[in-house]
């Protein structure tokens, strides 16, 4: 199930990036533990845990089931197999539209108090986008101030989490059909935090037992993340840091700077990253730099974080999950400044070995090591000012003689929010529908999701991406998958040229890459968003348009959560990872079959990212022909892969 | 002679030997595809509680020689592999008697219908083969690779054996006062490379097998690496 990595001496099996395979190879030399050497410790891992037919969910247990038969097959409760997969993916599913929702209320909170003003160096900053909004959501606008157009919203949005209100905000976003599927089914969410808690009592012993039960609650639990928390997280940044728009920028280990005071920004809330971007461009910080002996401050990004500061403000990223350790590796990094999610706690080790400063901010997500800032929003720019500070005084520390920046940066473009995409499309969806109702883009895939060590690092999601595009697919990239494309150079406009010819002329004639970058984690709703306002735009479902999902090298609960709801809204989605689901087939059959009959799209899995792409094109075509679109015959695709995989392998 | 030994203390009763057994003999020895091939394939080692709750034991074929099993078999079902080494069955052979099963010591012999047999609807007698085709690629067997506490451990017989022994022996001692280990005094760090360096000329061998179970203790008598190994 897993490759075993252990024995691998060559570092290209580990990923297929250049810096990272320079940087795994000195930690190696240098004898410092990373991710890979981890998983080779744990390797083989626990088939019952793989299989999900573990449960620790009481103290009657812990209980497995043995998936052979001759064991038990219950657990002490009674809990069977199905039961038992059923309840830890609901598990996770809260777990990740916890961590999203969460990440939304700590902005929303933040907004709230810009009602009275401009508060620890925060303000509105797209007001535009805060009326247009506020009035999609039914709040009065014309003649009202900006600070009770805030205060209206703040209120209705954190409505949003409790259960007084009933319903999500951002429910109008969904097709009328599709919410009244979600109706039939009853898993409309009710509340961001009600689903979530409602999840967690349904896991408890003895509560829910019906595994289809609570895999529908596992829907309404996700869609209360991709409609409620994760949207709340998008909207209100991008009112409260500007709304991303086309940006040039650059990615890998080599955006760091021999001569600069580096600090890499790690996580994923913006409220964080914003307030640090404008300290280290404050002139008093950076002469303290210069006086350190710096030629000034150098901000980069690494995983989420590096999305939303990419986003926003062209900020270059320094890499994606798998980076994060061997961005402290290259010895150039003065402080790596976290606040929370995907964070591993092992950058505390590996900064002990170079002098890096690890530095956690949230107080809800400390790391034994670091030091601790905590970081209140109120007195955001002050917080990191200090934080600045701090990192200069570690430049002192820096060994000249153990820095090694292993590369050149690679440019990207990136900034595509919902606005920014139909602003190049000329204002209206128009042209994209077009160009896929006559076929010279075929649809649109969502390519999301993580790095997993258990893969070689970007691979997937470079190989399938470029498959697709190849094909005349149009990819919508978010977070790590993001960050894995524009490392190979697949997202600039000029990237165009790799793409099919229908793909090639759009994007030419708009002057954006085939691959677009649409934000981080939380901004999947993005995705969302557009994937609405297109069904809507021509009066069908999510399910019946040409679009996919994709998370080739997942490994998170938030992407658990975010498969979920993608799936949810009616995109079918295929995961390059197994989920511990297949001690159950009742479990897998649901959600890779019957799931398709009730909310018009299902999971997948298919690691090969050549036959990853075979099926997702199998299915857009699928989708093509029943809106009666001109669509390939199988022969057609299957001519096609052929040649594309015989070209891929010479 | 190499043989999978077991140190019944470390075994947590975690059951991940008896899983990897079972997709080692699988057709598809894939986790997630094994458990639904017919016939179902089956595991040959057997974890089971001892006396007290957190107690257990990973039982398999002990590959006895002479081998009860193979002198009663009626049919001359179970034989011994060319090397002398392993007990086998040959499920074309079996029967399904249970005469085997009847006599072994261990009671590790199950009877399940097994992919491969003549007839795969009647049960034949179904044990440990000594993972027979990974060894012979240089693998330690699948229960012993996927063992995380070192309960299953493979090796020379003798060796497994005298490692358990110095453990004891260190244990045993320890316990009764007469030894503790070495502790350095002085400079710390200049103490610590003396002290390895003075461990690595008493012998590799030596310093793994007595540093498994015995980390420093308070100062006390030194007693050099070389006594410890001449102790037992």
């Amino acid at each position: 199930m897993t490759t075993t990595y252990h024995q691998a001496q060559d570092v290209s099996r580990l990923s297929v990036q250049s810096d990272a395979q320079a940087m795994i190879a000195q930690a190696k030399a240098e004898g410092v533990e990373t991710v890979w050497d981890r998983l080779a410790a744990q390797e083989p891992q626990c088939g019952y845990c793989q299989l999900g037919l573990s449960c620790r969910n009481c103290s009657m247990g812990p209980c497995r089931i043995d998936p052979f038969g001759e064991g038990p097959q219950r657990g002490v409760c009674g809990a069977d197999a199905d039961t038992i997969v059923a309840r830890n993916l609901g598990r996770s599913i809260a777990a990740g539209s916890s961590a999203h929702s969460d990440h939304g209320r700590d902005i929303l909170e933040v907004f709230a108090r810009l009602a009275d003003g401009e508060v620890g160096g925060y303000r509105i900053t797209d007001e535009d986008k805060l009326r247009r909004v506020a009035h999609e959501l039914d709040i009065e606008v014309d003649g009202a101030s900006t600070a009770e157009v805030t205060r209206a919203l703040a209120s209705e949005l954190m409505d949003n989490y409790g259960s007084a209100k009933g319903s999500l905000s951002f429910e109008v976003r969904v097709p009328e059909v599709r919410r009244e599927r979600w109706r039939a089914l009853g898993i409309t969410p009710r509340g961001v935090d009600r689903e979530n808690v409602e999840m967690m009592h349904r896991t408890h012993m003895g509560v829910d037992n019906d595994y289809v039960n609570i895999l529908l609650h596992g829907l309404r639990t996700a869609l209360s993340d991709g409609w409620g928390g994760s949207m709340i997280a998008t909207e209100l940044s991008d009112i409260m840091f500007g709304t991303p728009q086309p940006v040039t920028s650059q990615v890998n280990l080599g955006v760091l700077r021999a001569d600069h005071v580096n600090i890499a920004m790690h996580g994923h809330n913006p409220l964080l990253s914003d307030v640090m971007v404008a300290a280290a461009s404050d002139p008093e910080l950076v002469a303290l730099a210069r006086s350190h002996g710096a030629a000034g401050i150098n901000i980069v990004g690494l995983c989420c974080t590096g999305n939303e500061m990419l986003m926003r403000k062209g900020i270059p990223v320094a890499g994606n999950h798998l980076m994060q350790e061997l961005a402290i590796v290259t010895g150039a990094l003065e402080a790596m400044v976290v606040d929370y999610q995907c964070i591993m706690p092992s950058v505390v080790d590996v900064a002990r070995c170079y002098h890096t400063k690890v530095i956690s901010t949230s107080d809800k997500a400390k790391f034994p090591g670091a030091t601790h800032v905590s970081f209140d929003p109120l007195r955001g720019d002050e917080i990191a000012r200090d934080i600045v500070r701090s990192a200069i005084e570690a430049f002192d520390h820096r060994n000249p003689d153990r820095v090694r920046i292993p590369d050149t940066p690679v440019r990207m473009t990136g900034g595509f929010s919902v606005e920014a995409i139909l602003a190049a499309l000329g204002g209206t969806p128009q042209p994209l529908i077009d160009a896929i109702a006559a076929g010279t883009i075929r649809g649109a895939v969502a390519v999301v999701g993580c790095n997993n060590p258990k893969l070689p690092q970007d691979r997937e999601h470079i190989e399938l991406t470029r498959t697709l595009i190849e094909h005349d697919i149009l990819v919508l990239v978010t977070g790590c998958a993001a960050i894995a494309n524009a490392k190979a150079g697949q997202m600039i406009p000029e990237s165009a040229a790799a793409a099919g010819p229908g793909l090639r002329a759009l994007c030419e004639s708009l002057n954006i890459p085939p691959v677009l970058h649409m934000g981080s984690c939380v901004d999947n709703s993005r995705i969302m968003q557009l994937a609405g306002a297109l069904a809507n735009a021509l009066n069908v479902d999510i399910d019946q348009l040409p679009l996919a999902g994709a998370a080739p090298e997942w490994y998170s609960e938030k992407a658990v959560a975010i498969g979920t709801y993608v799936v949810g809204s009616g995109i079918t989605t295929v995961l390059g990872v197994q989920p511990p689901i297949f001690g159950s087939p009742h479990v897998v059959n649901l959600l890779a079959g019957g799931l398709d009959e009730v909310v018009g799209a299902k999971f997948a899995v298919e690691p090969d990212p050549y036959r990853a792409a075979l099926l997702i094109r199998r299915h857009l075509e699928a989708k093509r022909a029943a809106l009666g679109l001109p669509s390939l015959s199988e022969d057609e695709l299957l001519g096609d892969a052929q040649a594309a995989t015989s070209e891929a392998r010479a | 002679m190499r043989m999978v030994f077991v140190n019944p203390e470390r075994c947590i009763g975690c059951r991940q030997c008896e899983l990897a057994c079972a997709v080692e003999h699988s057709s598809t020895k894939d986790l997630a595809s094994a458990f639904l091939e017919s016939p179902t394939p089956r595991a040959r080692v057997h974890v089971h509680r001892g006396p007290t709750a957190t107690s257990a034991f990973p039982n398999e074929c002990r590959h006895c020689d002479p081998a009860p099993c193979e002198q009663v078999c009626p049919t001359g079902a179970i034989t011994r592999d060319a090397a002398g080494a392993l007990v086998l069955v040959d499920p074309a052979r079996c029967i399904g008697c249970a005469m085997c099963a009847v006599v072994c010591p261990f009671d590790v012999i199950t009877f399940h219908p097994l992919a491969g047999a003549l007839d795969t609807t009647t049960s034949v007698a179904v044990k440990c083969d000594g993972c027979i085709e990974r060894v012979a690629r240089g693998d330690v067997p699948a229960c012993v690779e996927v063992c995380k506490v070192d309960a299953l451990v493979y090796g020379e017989l003798n060796e497994l054996i005298e490692q358990g022994r110095v453990r004891t022996t260190g244990a045993v001692l320890a316990a009764a006062g007469l030894s503790t280990p070495e502790w350095p005094e002085g400079d710390p760090l200049a103490e610590w490379r003396s002290f390895g360096a003075e461990r690595e000329d008493a012998g590799a061998r030596a310093h793994r097998l007595t540093s498994v179970h015995q980390s420093p203790a308070p100062a006390g008598a030194p007693t050099s690496a070389h006594e410890k190994e001449a102790t037992p």
